[in-house]
């Protein structure tokens, strides 16, 4: 683990070893596609029916794209420091200058963080049907994210935790609703994020070893293919009725 | 029991289902009575479907009939694509 103090005390992490390094940004990049496909769809869905839980479901996911997209650029400053050398890369730093890549990396882990909890709280408060016309449990939900956000700066391990207590009751919601409508396809959904909890767990440990990191990177990998499956099938498949 | 209101495209869409299952093409009477619409409103969605080229209507061996159109067949299709996503996703 990379660990450096940088001003105002923010840390730096990078988890994985050394051989592992790209490989996960390579599943963040997976996952990045794989939420894109989700935010168009569900944007699309609004377009089409007016109907906010869908524009919301959008939101979710596409507050959890840019927390992959962050966390790719945040650790490609640790992995690949050269890309400041390159043309994109050596205008940012010298707007930047004061910018060292252990601090673009730390300022990424923060935004990372943020993205992919106010990503899954948006996803929690859609699909457990709170009443979002109550703006208090909006506000409430929204200061919990960022306080969650500034305890995760000090104490990382909070982040992981804070993630898996919403993803248990994400999976749990989605456990109800498999056995509300007993379909193949919510059935892959709820595996997916059931996968995705595991792989928070195993998060919360990345301290201890740096293979516990690629063992939840890949379990991660899995959830998100997980997640892709029930889309393939909602296009692959023409609805029966329209069957020859 | 609660009875859920439908909404403007779920009332499309069994307009258009009810269309589909008489082969694609069905009488104005047979469609007013598996829409469980006033007639008054069968008419106005009628006039919005005819507008949007997903149905048309047509003299059929002498008698007026609703066809299903393509645009009925794709709006047909992508709702129900949405519905499965909505029920899938827990939506």
């Amino acid at each position: 683990m990379v660990f450096e103090n940088i001003p105002y005390g923010i840390p730096s992490y990078v988890f994985g070893p050394k051989w592992f390094y790209g490989f996960d940004s390579i599943i963040e990049l997976i996952a990045v596609v794989i939420s894109i496909l989700l935010v168009y769809y569900s944007y699309k869905a609004f377009k089409l029916t007016k109907e906010n839980k869908y524009a919301y479901f959008s939101t979710a996911f596409l507050s959890l794209t840019a927390a992959f997209v962050i966390k790719i650029i945040g650790t490609l400053a640790i992995y690949k420091p050269t890309i400041t050398r390159t043309a994109i890369g050596s205008s940012i730093h010298q707007t930047f200058n004061s910018l060292t890549p252990s601090n673009i990396n730390s300022l990424a882990f923060i935004a990372h963080i943020f993205f992919m909890l106010l990503g899954f709280m948006i996803l929690f408060l859609i699909i457990s049907r709170l009443r979002w016309n109550d703006q208090r449990v909006i506000i409430l939900l929204v200061y919990f994210v960022f306080l969650a956000t500034w305890i995760s700066v000090i104490h990382y391990q909070f982040f992981y935790l804070t993630s898996f207590a919403i993803l248990m009751l994400i999976t749990h919601s989605y456990y109800k609703n498999y056995i509300r409508i007993k379909s193949e396809k919510a059935k892959f959904v709820f595996i997916a994020f059931s996968i995705l909890l595991i792989s928070q767990a195993f998060f919360i440990f990345v301290i201890y070893s740096n293979t516990i990191y690629v063992l939840a990177e890949l379990i991660q990998l899995l959830g998100f293919v997980y997640l892709l499956i029930p889309f393939i099938l909602i296009f692959k498949r023409e609805p029966k009725r329209l069957r020859k | 029991m609660i009875v859920k209101r439908r909404g403007k495209l779920e009332i499309i869409a069994d307009i258009l289902r009810s269309i589909q299952s008489k082969g694609g093409n069905i009488k104005p009477t047979h469609l007013l009575y598996k829409s469980n619409l006033s007639h008054a409103k069968l008419k106005e969605y009628i006039n919005t479907l005819v507008q949007k080229g997903m149905i048309a209507e047509q003299q059929v061996k002498g008698k007026k009939m609703f066809v299903m159109k393509d645009n009925g067949h794709k709006f047909l299709l992508e709702f129900d694509r949405i519905k499965e996503f909505s029920d899938s996703f827990g939506l």
